[in-house]
């Protein structure tokens, strides 16, 4: 492919050989063969240790007493640890959170003490001997009723909790942080619109569901080092939140190593730190001794990050034309009982809550609200395929009430380069129109099918979606790059592979600039002592960043390539260039040498001295154009985002009209990638993206009981996809319209894949059975209520 | 109790509870790591491993039940290189994270051993009790599809 | 999680040396055969016995056969031996048809039919089929041999008329021509429990055995339809007559997995379709076997 793109790295030729290329995974051989390793398939000798945690069964309490008696004295057992031995708050973004519950506790399942043990079944046998009393309390289940008057103070202390200074807790009430946003005059806008639409959209709380549970191994050494081997999307930030944490104990950064091996998933339920603090503080109490803990799959649903639910107010003002003029959104998040990390979600969806349309006048409340139910957090989405529910359901709703077909709609007000977003910004470069169109001629929108079978009837959707990356505006990445004697590459970062094919697309990027083919290139996973840093595996942007820091590093290493090449042969820096693993000349077509000759060795020269050595380059990225400074009460004035990656999905479906059982036809699904570094891998993402979206909408949910307790903690109620429920066929389509500042102009696009899918549906249902569902999920079950309650009155 | 076993072709002799579950046993006595822990009941498919040539829950079976018989795993079927199912998985790009990896080759190679042209309907019914967070599987029904075909020629 | 409770095992050789141990042991006693339930609520701590008797090794329990027209299945013939036996496919398809909707492919490699009966919840798809082919039961005990009819098999929740020191050996069902159908409503296309289910054999002559699944405590036979439907062709006053019967003869809950009402509907909805292929297929048309019709 021949292009025109700005960057530094642009090839001789023009063309790109290894960018843009479905190179075969370079993790592919690991996986299939089973020799990836992965934390629990560590071997740490006879002296391992199993811990097991004692949970809260209330969904709130006081601890009136804790007797480790028994258990102590238990066959197998080392030792047991409570809050008395940890007395430290931790937290992402507001320390919110202790290691073990100290007086109270506040969702079920909470941790409240732990056993170390010999072996797994003494440390389990020995858990249930530890007794714990408590003075029960009444949970607040919902976000509505913690925020009524008078609601009970889930954190009573909450205006003293140290929290980052883009977040606004509200003092005496449950509500942990309020982003606002105020631009134009909306009640104005809505008095003069054409048509007001307003409605309530509810979203319940959904698990991640990785393969792989949570698991870390964790020593603490005779000389005070702590090493945790840990299955993260975040070994630096892990580092980080441990150290700080342990701080009372004597530990400083650079006496914690943090080792992250093949993750088996993440999606959002990996990141910050979760349980691995737990096995991390239990190891300091066992000098010498690693401490293994490993969540089981209910724990794995009831104590790591949720996805947060949320009831949206949400009220759109449109002129006859189609023209949205207003938007006022309100989101009223269920985020749990701690919200060190989720605030942040309920942070990133305020600034973002009028989806990707140009709205002049504009009222954002997100709230994020404290509840005795397990803590919320990323998730794939990290808020946006949340609000997006309601949002794209609404604008199908308005663009039906007026009159116009619901693609043009979207077109009219799609957001595009240069527009002003919600808190100020203008808008990147998109490929949303673009997006829009693909998308609308692969389902061939406008063109009614009918199904041959008299029990079904078929219904086509259209939703957009947009995203940024939610991250600190100061979040960066960092490479180190070196040459091997054949000429292969090691590379090292500290971005997870999760799955999305990072270690293969930084390979890609370095082999582009350095000529290197990239099965000659190993990248490796993160081990904080040796890798340079990087921020966290989330947001979708290690792409980007961590692309952009690897592309640096690459350009470095080709730039000591030149000079040892000057050095020895006179050639002119700017007359050299790099093809098929060599130096080239374009003054002297005759000249090439091959890198495996001297990017270890040197080159000799004429008297017998050599000139070179090793090449070893690193790079560094920052986005130094962002900053968090926004009014509170407005939102106006801050650049919190660096980008927004847009795109359109759009279903077929049928649906049985007794059953209510949906089957998806076709899905397609288009997004800007900027820049498919790999096409094959950004497919990989649409595929599994919207697949999981579909999920979170045909039939997973979280379901509590009345004290708060989740009555589905396993796959046998909570269902996730089988290979049977897939759409028939998938269309995915890629987008490209570079990113100024990405790496070969890529921005990234792991976690847009699932936004549009449970709007998408909720259209298709409507378009099908005139019937509109406004929570989620639309359960077949769902749907065929809703027929017969229809067919009934 | 006594458990006498052949994994990947070895024999193996040990002394094991009979609380200890295959899957535990294979881990963590005879260091075959290839069948992961995922669920732990039944429901998810990454302990798959094949027991006398049809795959079974290694999470559901108590270790001393496996006495006398044959356990063959990702490890075993690569000793001498990747299977052209396996080659084929890899090309296409199968799988992303890779944890369900080992599950889903043990399932597909039992499929295609009895049934060396399966269709879609195939695939996915045997692939069915095998969860990927992941791909969508897609990717993965592709590549077990055309090693079916290549079978056949 | 791993199993905390210990216990003693024991894999007798012979079925006398296992009824003897289950007579004659201290505590509390389970049988395993595929062991799919027994060692997740094992895990689970749903169960903490003293003894586990494995009867894997009993010779005898894996037979699958043709005795004249009754059909011989030995306590260990696995939901995969169902759908891979040629007997099956020929004199009984819709052992298949039910088998090929259990759990998935590494499940039903394992997992018993006789096993799904003995753990007896409501939603397990032997139940219904078992029920509409008037199966006869087998055990063996101290007191030695008996039978058990299926119309008496399930007797409340989880419960059957199998006590702790029997063992069932056999499962017997006389056949004669018939068509059968096994419809089972679940959360979504894959692997899933029966939210409810209906299993239906059509004889000659307007003969119909009904029963239902994930319905009531246990799988339930429904008679009052059957003599409905007796001896009348069918035709869509008949079927709409049938399913307006249901709401009374089923007694659903609501829990996690679905509403009361949407099971009443549903089982409406498969009573309707149900007895249309079983027809169909009892006159050698109607869908082919395996196919889903919800
Ligand atoms: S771990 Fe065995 S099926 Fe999930
Ligand atoms: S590739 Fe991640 S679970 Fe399948």
């Amino acid at each position: 492919m021949t292009t025109d793109y700005p960057f530094e790295a642009k090839p001789e030729s023009g063309e790109l050989k290894t960018v843009g290329t479905s190179a075969v995974r370079i993790d592919g051989l690991d996986k299939v063969s089973g020799a990836a390793e992965f934390v629990d398939d560590m071997d740490f000798g006879p002296g391992l240790l199993h811990a097991a945690i004692v949970e809260s069964p209330h969904a709130y309490a006081r601890i009136v007493s804790i007797d480790t008696s028994k258990a102590e004295a238990a066959k197998g057992v080392v030792r047991i640890a409570t809050g008395k031995d940890f007395p430290y708050k931790f937290g992402m973004y507001m320390e919110d959170r202790y290691i073990f519950a100290q007086d109270y506790v506040r969702f079920v399942g909470e941790q409240v003490a732990g056993v170390i043990a010999r072996s797994h079944r003494e440390a389990v046998q020995a858990a249930k001997l530890i007794e714990v009393e408590y003075e029960v309390l009444t949970p607040l289940l919902d976000p509505k009723s913690a925020v009524a008057d008078g609601a009970e103070l889930i954190h009573p202390d909450l205006e003293d909790y140290t929290h980052v200074p883009w977040f606004f807790p509200q003092t005496d009430t449950n509500i942990a942080h309020l982003r606002k946003i105020r631009k134009g005059d909306t009640e104005k806008a809505f008095a003069e619109a054409d048509y007001v639409l307003e409605d309530t959209y509810e979203v319940p709380r959904y698990a991640h569901c990785a393969i792989e549970p949570h698991v870390t191994v964790s020593k603490f050494d005779q000389a005070d080092r702590l090493t945790v081997w840990t299955a993260s999307q975040s070994p630096h930030t892990q580092r980080h939140l441990f150290a700080e944490a342990l701080a009372p104990l004597g530990l400083t950064h650079k006496d914690v190593r943090v080792i992250t091996p093949y993750v088996g998933g993440g999606f959002g339920g990996k990141a910050g730190v979760s349980m691995e603090i737990m096995g991390a503080a239990m190891a300091t109490l066992v000098k010498g001794r690693p401490v293994k803990l490993r969540w089981t799959r209910e724990q794995e649903f009831y104590n790591t990050y949720q996805r947060q639910g949320v009831v949206a107010e949400l009220k759109v003002g449109v002129m006859n034309d189609g023209t949205i003029t207003a938007v006022e959104h309100k989101l009223y998040w269920d985020a749990g009982a701690y919200v060190e990390y989720g605030a942040n979600v309920v942070n990133a969806a305020g600034l973002s809550a009028t989806g990707p349309y140009r709205v002049p006048n504009i009222t954002n409340d997100s709230l994020c609200i404290y509840t005795n139910l397990p803590p919320g957090g990323p998730y794939r989405g990290f808020g946006y395929s949340e609000f997006h529910f309601g949002l794209e359901s609404h604008m199908d709703r308005i663009a039906e009430a007026i009159g116009m077909d619901a693609v043009e709609f979207r077109r009219k007000n799609a957001i595009v380069e240069g527009d002003e977003l919600a808190y100020g910004a203008s808008m990147n470069p998109s490929g949303m129109l673009e997006a829009i169109d693909k998308t609308a001629a692969a389902i061939d929108w406008g063109v009614e099918e009918e199904s041959d079978n008299p029990n079904t009837v078929i219904g086509k959707g259209i939703a957009l979606f947009w995203k940024a990356p939610a991250m600190p505006p100061n979040s960066s990445s960092a490479s180190f790059l070196k040459f091997n004697e054949d000429g292969s590459i090691n590379i090292s970062v500290s971005g997870m592979e999760l799955g999305q094919g990072y270690l293969t697309v930084m390979a890609q990027i370095a082999g582009e600039v350095l000529s290197v083919p990239v099965e000659k290139i190993r990248v490796e996973t993160p081990d904080t002592d040796r890798n340079p840093y990087e921020w966290q595996t989330v947001a979708s942007h290690v792409t980007w960043s961590s692309g952009l820091a690897v592309e640096k590093a690459a350009i470095e290493a080709r730039g000591k390539i030149f000079d040892v090449i000057h050095q020895v042969y006179g050639y002119e820096d700017d007359s050299l260039y790099l093809e098929d693993e060599a130096v080239k000349c374009r003054t002297d077509e005759s000249f090439s040498k091959p890198l495996r000759d001297f990017v270890i060795d040197g080159i000799q020269t004429e008297d017998g001295t050599w000139r070179g050595g090793p090449i070893v380059a690193s790079g560094k990225f920052m986005p130094e154009f962002t900053n968090a400074n926004s009014d509170p009460e407005t939102g106006q004035g801050g650049h919190p985002n660096v980008h927004y990656t847009v795109g359109a999905t759009g279903v077929v479906l049928e649906i049985d009209k007794d059953t209510g059982r949906i089957w998806v036809r076709k899905a397609a699904l288009a997004v800007d990638a900027g820049r498919a570094i790999n096409p094959d891998l950004v497919n990989g993402q649409i595929t599994g993206g919207l697949v999981q979206g579909l999920a979170t909408v045909l039939y997973e949910d979280m379901r509590f009981d009345e004290n708060g307790k989740l009555l589905n903690p396993n796959f046998t109620d909570y269902k996730i996809p089988t290979a049977f429920d897939i759409p028939d066929e998938i269309i995915p389509i890629i987008v490209e319209v570079p990113q100024p500042d990405g790496p070969f102009g890529a921005r990234g696009v792991g976690e847009h894949t699932m936004i549009g899918a449970a709007p998408v549906i909720a259209n298709a249902v409507y378009n099908a059975l005139g019937v509109r569902i406004k929570s989620m999920p639309i359960t077949q079950e769902k749907v065929a209520m809703a027929i017969i309650e229809k067919s009934e009155t | 109790m006594n458990l006498t076993i052949k994994v990947n072709g070895e024999d193996w002799a040990l002394d094991v509870a009979p609380a200890d579950v295959l899957l535990d046993v294979l881990r963590e006595r005879i260091g075959v790591k290839s069948p992961k822990i995922g669920c732990e009941r039944g429901d998810c498919g990454s302990c798959t491993v094949i027991m006398d040539g049809r795959t079974v829950r290694s999470c559901l079976i108590l270790a001393v039940e496996a006495d006398g018989h044959e356990i063959t795993t990702v490890e075993g079927i690569s000793y001498d290189g990747m299977s052209e199912l396996q080659t084929l998985f890899i090309q296409n790009n199968s799988f992303q994270c890779g944890f369900c990896a080992p599950g889903i080759v043990l399932s597909a190679t039992e499929l295609l051993d009895n049934n060396p042209n399966p269709t879609r309907h195939d695939v996915q019914e045997a692939l069915a009790g095998n969860l990927c967070r992941c791909t969508g599987y897609e990717p993965i029904i592709d590549a077990v599809l055309a090693a079916g075909e290549g079978g056949s020629e | 999680m791993v199993i905390a409770n210990e216990f003693d095992y024991r894999r007798p050789a012979t079925l006398a040396e296992a009824t003897d141990l289950l007579a004659n042991h201290s505590g509390s006693v389970r049988v395993l055969a595929g062991g799919t339930d027994l060692v997740a609520w094992l895990r689970d701590d749903a169960i903490a016995p003293d003894l586990v008797v494995d009867i894997k090794n009993v010779p005898g329990l894996h037979d699958l056969k043709m005795n004249g027209d009754t059909l011989h299945l030995g306590a260990l013939v696995t939901f995969t031996d169902l759908i891979e036996s040629d007997v099956v496919k020929e004199r009984a398809p819709l052992l298949a048809e039910m088998a090929e909707t259990v759990a998935s492919q590494g499940i039903r490699n394992r997992a018993t039919m006789v096993g799904n009966i003995c753990s007896a919840v409501p939603s397990c798809d032997a139940g219904p089929v078992l029920l509409v082919y008037d199966t006869t039961v087998h055990l063996t005990g101290p007191d030695g041999d008996r039978s058990v009819d299926i119309n008496d098999w399930f007797i409340g929740l989880r419960q059957t008329a199998r006590t702790e020191d029997e063992v069932v050996t056999h499962l017997t069902i006389a056949l004669r021509q018939h068509g059968g159908v096994y419809v089972k409503l679940m959360r979504y296309g894959g692997e899933d429990l029966a939210q409810a289910a209906v299993g239906i054999i059509a004889y000659p002559d307007h003969e119909y055995r009904v029963a239902f699944g994930a319905v009531a405590p246990t799988p339930i036979r429904s008679i009052r339809i059957e003599d409905a439907l007796r001896g009348k062709p069918l035709d869509d006053a008949l079927v709409a007559e049938a399913a307006a019967m249901v709401r009374d003869e089923i007694s659903p809950i609501t829990d996690i997995r679905a509403s009361a009402e949407y099971r009443v509907r549903m089982t409406e909805v498969m009573l309707k379709r149900g007895l249309v292929a079983v027809t169909e297929r009892l006159a050698g048309t109607g869908p082919a076997y395996g196919t889903r019709l919800i």
